[in-house]
């Protein structure tokens, strides 16, 4: 079994050691002896959706998501065929704004790609902190990252990544973070994620395999550290 | 006013006294305290110095650059203020004025060498007028406390048009730092390394500023030092490379440092190739304000920083060398210069999360690991608040690595059972600490 990982544009959108979730993709389809193959596409290249299987979008500063954002426009529709289609992705910070609609900032409006129907607006202070989300019907434990974004995002109706049980997450307010929508996985949650977090990292490999080959199931692996260290953050901070 | 000053004076010498004798390091409490009773404080001191003041800014090196600066220019026989310790903040640059000062408020200092943080440039520079801004490089670091590089980079533009006739010196390797020398039309000379060192392979390391911070599009390079280092121009806009005025060459990294630059040939013991960029921002700033670099290979040769970059210790016959690596662009260089050692090795590394780290430690990700998978590295054990994320880090390297949460532990434990040549690198908070840890032991002769 293969998977092809795409990672978008990491020469701009690389802030906050989104290679450590590229890196831990690829080990977990290794360990497994699935084969995984990375993909970096930088802004002049083309992006052949069909020869795709999980997706990675990260953040940028706010000079570098707007030079992405223009690119953006011209492979809108393909990745939102490939959205619709149940191709999976993971969308980091930036990213996750580049999902909705647009992201209003005080010198104007970045346009999105529209593939998940949510928005984002700029507010302070910048939402800076540890944080620990619960989902328990998709996710056996929790999920723990650091937050750092002035935006504020909202989802409407849509299933959030996680509750909040500590941080501010989507916006500060309404104790959500993050999206679920088809196989798409938004969220503000860097660390990197999915280190930290195997149960959400296996979650878009078993995707991704049930979409090309109908079968998700995985081999367990031995997380003992992984799980250690996502306690740890737990316990630290949600008494 | 008179009386206030002495008391102030006076408060900050019992404060650091009674920090020292509790074993904390108080500087920067010290400083807050005079500037709390007397606010003028900072301005009068600094204004007493009768030569020049250097404000030594950038990423990485600046406390290593600064502390070389004082030491050069005290081999020349001035009195020099100088922030030793790194406390780089306001507090801290007002520290290093008022712990100098007389009770009656004078200070006798012929120059000062102040590093300043980036981000307290801006609320440094209404106090203090520097004639000089040593600019060593800007990467990335502690993106949840300064935002991104391009926060810092907007702040250092302020501070320097809040002194225009600062002269600046700066990496010309660095195309950010050459952006902000060409953008704030200071009067300005660039330091960098013309020939090419390394062979070029793409290591999918991170570099910041891909990208012309003039126009927008993409830089081209001729060759990389390491990060976003090298030979680069833009060739949308013509930004390029500046005139390089202290051009290191015929570099040597064999067993030490060593390279040319002007008529003068330069050895040091240390290692790191990032090293070659702190000398030789000491020697432009000793050339560009009439001073003579003569004695810095003596001041090199002598130079012991005490302050946990590259200090080495023996402890019961093992060589300790403790480092600070505190983002991704030194932590590579601190790999880089580990590895230049050819002999079996055991490594600590010691990572914390406290404020003055950074909260955020993702950027563990950014640095290149996969190095250390070497027989020459006998073991890696793993401290420090996020410990588990370091040993996490190194999993997916397939790097095993044990985990032990007291630092002091880990350190008598591969002295107990290494082989003799340890290394331990620690970011910010853990740096002070472990200092204390390995001088207490290599007093003691490591009985404990």
């Amino acid at each position: 079994m293969k998977l092809s990982i795409g990672h978008l544009y990491p020469e701009l959108l690389n802030l906050y050691g989104d290679r450590g979730n590229i890196a831990c993709m690829k080990k977990r389809c290794e360990w497994r002896g699935i084969e995984a193959q990375v993909t970096e596409f930088s802004l002049s290249d083309p992006v052949d959706f069909s020869k795709l299987d999980i997706v990675l979008l990260g953040g940028g500063s706010d000079r570098e998501q707007q030079i992405v954002c223009t690119r953006l426009q011209s492979i809108r529709e393909d990745m939102k065929a490939y959205v619709e289609d149940g191709g999976s992705v993971i969308a980091v910070c930036g990213g996750y704004q580049l999902l909705g609609h647009y992201y209003e900032t005080g010198d104007g409006k970045m346009e999105g790609l529209s593939l998940v129907d949510l928005y984002t607006v700029q507010d302070s202070p910048r939402l800076i902190s540890n944080i620990v989300l619960k989902n328990s019907s998709i996710f056996p434990y929790e999920i723990v990252g650091f937050e750092n974004h002035g935006g504020r995002t909202f989802i409407g109706e849509n299933k959030p990544f996680g509750e909040v049980v500590y941080g501010s997450g989507n916006n500060g307010k309404d104790g959500k973070e993050g999206i679920l929508y088809k196989n798409v996985v938004g969220t503000y949650l860097h660390g990197p994620l999915l280190p930290k977090n195997p149960h959400v990292c296996d979650y878009l490999l078993s995707n991704a395999l049930e979409r090309k080959y109908g079968k998700g199931e995985l081999s367990a692996l031995d997380d003992t550290q992984e799980i250690e260290a996502n306690r740890y953050i737990r316990d630290r901070f949600v008494k | 006013m008179k009386i206030r000053r002495c008391a102030a004076i006076l408060a900050a010498r019992i404060l650091s006294f009674g920090c020292r004798i509790a074993g904390k390091q108080g500087v920067t409490m010290a400083g807050k305290l005079a500037m709390r009773i007397d606010p003028n404080i900072l301005k009068d001191l600094s204004a007493q110095v009768r030569g020049r003041i250097y404000m030594v800014c950038g990423t990485n090196g600046k406390t290593t650059t600064n502390n070389l600066l004082a030491s050069a220019l005290e081999a020349e026989g001035k009195k020099v203020i100088c922030n030793h310790t790194g406390s780089n903040m306001l507090m801290g640059v007002a520290a290093a004025f008022v712990l100098n000062a007389s009770l009656t408020g004078k200070i006798d200092a012929d120059e000062a060498c102040i590093e300043v943080d980036e981000a307290s440039t801006v609320k440094v520079l209404p106090y203090m007028k520097p004639d000089y801004m040593i600019l060593t490089n800007l990467f990335r670091d502690q993106l949840d406390r300064y935002g991104e590089i391009d926060i810092t980079m907007e702040l250092l533009e302020k501070a320097m048009a809040m002194a225009p006739d600062m002269k600046l010196i700066f990496n010309g390797d660095d195309s950010l730092s050459a952006y902000l020398a060409e953008k704030s039309g200071h009067a300005a000379a660039a330091f960098g390394i013309s020939e090419q060192v390394f062979d070029q392979k793409e290591t999918g390391e991170i570099r910041e500023g891909r990208f012309c911070k003039k126009c927008g599009g993409r830089l081209e390079y001729d060759f990389y030092h390491y990060s976003q280092m090298g030979v680069y121009h833009c060739p949308s806009c013509g930004f390029s490379r500046p005139k390089i005025l202290f051009d290191a060459r015929d570099i040597s990294m064999k067993g030490g440092l060593s390279f040319r630059v002007g008529k003068d040939l330069l050895t040091a013991d240390y290692r790191g190739f990032y090293n070659i960029y702190n000398i030789l921002a000491v020697y432009a700033a000793l050339c560009m304000s009439g001073h003579s670099p003569e004695k810095l290979n003596e001041v090199l040769k002598n130079y012991n920083p005490q302050n946990g970059r590259n200090e080495q210790f023996t402890i019961r016959g093992s060589k300790v060398l403790l480092n600070l690596a505190k983002n991704p662009a030194g932590f590579n260089q601190n790999i880089a210069a580990v590895m230049e050692d050819p002999d079996p090795k055991d490594l600590i590394i010691v990572i914390n999360d406290n404020a003055q780290d950074g909260k955020d430690i993702s950027w563990l990700w950014d640095v290149d690991f996969d190095a250390f998978s070497d027989p020459s590295i006998r073991s890696i054990t793993v401290s420090g608040i996020r410990g588990m994320d370091m040993r996490l880090r190194l999993k997916y390297v397939d790097i095993p690595a044990m985990l032990e949460m007291d630092v002091e532990k880990a350190i008598r434990d591969r002295l107990a059972d290494g082989c003799g040549n340890l290394y331990v690198l620690v970011n910010y908070t853990a740096l002070y600490s472990t200092h204390n840890i390995l001088a207490a032991m290599q007093k003691k002769g490591g009985t404990s």
